[in-house]
Formats: structure tokens, sequence, C-alpha cells
């Protein structure tokens, strides 16, 4: 149940029902208390939508502004381009390079060439280095060593770089 | 000088890359959020600080706001959530708030006035020292129904708890404000209201 100053609440925010508002003004009207109460909820209501709000510093509008600016300046470069640049670029690289390949393809005559691969022999005084050396013995070791460290480097940077994303 | 553009416009203008609009937006609700972060923060340093994180939130999820609600909604739903994380950050959780120690705390910081001075200060600067010394939660649902021009549904939506709810703590908060400013007051308070 309602106690009085709870329904004269009510009735001054005008958040209860009409029937209830018109037993409300009866009563404010005939009872004394009520009379009285209302008057003193009336005047603190008045007194709380006249309080003053507090003023923020002069430069606060300056700050947000300047706290907004500093944190675009900080956006990776990867998120401040816009994907629609990046597309257009990709798609006139490819049309490019399809116009060039059509045009050539155009041009050829495929008629007109003969290649035989017995006309093709290397001079006889060309020699070719001998690759037997670099796949067995030290080099072989060494590149392998190299190879596992530098693999281990790179896995350890990448699960640092995950770990602190994660993080943030 | 004063953009004439509600709410609505200036953020389209905003999303639209133009900075200024939005510092209009923010110079049309900064003295309202400075004011329900004072609430919480009880410090004008701390306030500022609590009021420029909100707007850097609001304009980074400007883009996600739907429009359903009133922006000033909207903006005070995070000015609360920001307040209540700045207030974890700094131990003094929702539940503490509450706490009878946290009450007298604050109760003892303006304590000290002068009983015969009384007549010479003015009525809102009574009911504002009785306002901060409300916890938290009594004063901003005060301050969002008198000041900023919120519905019990808007300030339900803002603070996420239901209209009821807003209804019943308001009247408690309301309660707890008249013995404050009794108790401030003392006999004073009967020329007051």
């Amino acid at each position: 149940m309602n106690t009085m100053e709870e329904k004269l609440w009510n009735y001054i925010d005008g958040t209860c029902t009409p029937v209830e508002q018109d037993a409300i003004a009866r009563l404010i009207e005939q009872d004394e208390v009520y009379a009285k109460k209302y008057q003193e909820l009336l005047a603190l209501n008045q007194e709380l939508a006249a309080i003053e709000l507090d003023e923020p510093p002069m430069a606060f509008t300056y700050n947000v502004m300047e706290a907004i600016r500093a944190e675009n300046a900080m956006q990776p470069l990867k998120t401040a381009i816009d994907k629609r640049i990046i597309l257009g670029i990709s798609i006139f690289f490819v049309f490019t390079i399809l116009a060039l390949l059509v045009f050539s393809f155009a041009n050829i005559n495929i008629s007109d060439i003969h290649v035989s691969t017995a006309d093709i022999k290397l001079p006889a005084n060309v020699k070719l280095p001998s690759t037997n050396s670099l796949f067995n013995g030290p080099f072989l070791k060494w590149f392998l060593i190299f190879d596992v460290v530098l693999a281990l480097f790179l896995t350890d940077a990448y699960l640092r770089r995950k770990k602190t994303a994660k993080q943030v | 000088m004063q953009s004439k553009l509600s709410d609505i416009e200036l953020i389209k203008l905003s999303l639209k890359g133009n900075q200024s609009a939005y510092a209009d937006l923010v110079r049309l609700h900064q003295r309202f959020v400075f004011t329900l972060a004072m609430r919480f923060t009880k410090s004008r340093e701390d306030a500022e600080e609590v009021a420029q994180d909100c707007f850097v939130k609001a304009f980074r999820s400007l883009e996600s706001f739907k429009q359903e609600s009133k922006f000033s909604t909207w903006l005070y739903s995070i000015v609360y959530t920001t307040a209540m994380t700045s207030l974890r950050k700094k131990r003094l959780d929702t539940s503490s708030i509450d706490d009878e120690e946290t009450y007298i705390q604050i109760e003892n910081v303006s304590s000290g006035y002068d009983t015969d001075n009384i007549e010479n200060k003015s009525r809102s600067f009574y009911l504002n020292q009785a306002i901060e010394q409300l916890t938290p939660d009594d004063a901003t649902i005060i301050t969002l129904f008198y000041k900023g021009e919120q519905s019990l549904e808007e300030i339900a939506q803002a603070l996420g708890i239901e209209a009821n709810s807003v209804k019943v703590k308001l009247f408690r908060a309301r309660q707890r404000l008249k013995e404050r400013l009794e108790h401030n007051l003392k006999n004073e308070v009967k020329e007051l209201i």
C-alpha cells in the first residue's frame, strides 16, 4: 500500500492513473495534513527542477576533440585505409594484365614458330657446376640448422604477438 | 557560435566525417554529462576524465546508435557504465557505495558548515550539497529525472533496469535527499521547503 508521500509524489510526477489523480486531488483539498505535505513536496520538486548543472572546464570540448584526433592518428594504417580503394587498385591491375595478355596472344602467329629441341646445344667450352657437393656434407647440415633456428624465431615472434593482442 | 541543428542532424554530419559537428554535439551535452560524472566521482578532475572518456566512447560507437531512443538517453547509458567502471577501478564498487561507512565518509567531508552563515547561502547551494552527500545511484536518478529531461522509461533504459524500479528508486532517493536537507539545515529546512 502506498504511503501518503508516495501518493503525493506520484501525483506531482503525473505517474498515477486519472482515477488516482482525482482521489489525491480531493484528499489535498479536504485533508489538512495532505495539503501541508503536498505544499512541502511541491516546493522541493520546484527547487530540484531549478538546480544548476555543473560547468565543465573551458577547454573541455577542445580536449575531447583532441583526444578523438589523437585516437584517430594512432589508428593503424591497415584499418584507416578504405577497402574500396584497395579493391579499385586491384581491379585496375587485373584488367591491365588481362588486356596485355589478350593483346599479346592476339598478335602471335603460332604457325610461324618452329622450335626444335634438337637445334639447342650448349657450347663445348661451357661447364656446368657440380651440384652433388651441395646436397652432401657440412653445407646441408648448416643450411638445415639455420632453417630450424629461423623457424623457432618466427614461431616465438608469432606467439608473442598473439599473447599481446589477447592482453589488449 | 552554438549550433541550431538537432542531435540527429549533428550525428549524421559527424558520421560523414564532420568533426566540428561532433564538437557541437559535445557542447550541447557536456554540462549534463559532466554533472552526472560529478555525481559519481565527487571530484572535478575525475569527473572531467570520466566525461571526456564518455564522449570519446560515444564518438567511437556513433555508428551503432540506432536512433530508436533519444541520443541523450544513449549517451547517459554510456556515462553510467563508464562512471561505474571508473568507480570499480578505484575499488569503490556498487555494493560498497551503499555501505554505511562510505556514506559517513561523504557526510564528514562536508559537515563542517557554519550554521550562522546559513541565511547567506543560496537555496541551490544546500540542495546541491545534499545531493552530493547522497549515494551515486540516488544522485544520478535525481539528476536524470530533473535535469536530464528523461522520462522514467528512458532512465530505466539508460540504467538498464525496469521502469518500476526507477520509480521506487526515485521515491527513496527523494526521501533520503529530504532527510539530508533536514539534517544539514536543521530548523532552517522549514523555511527552505
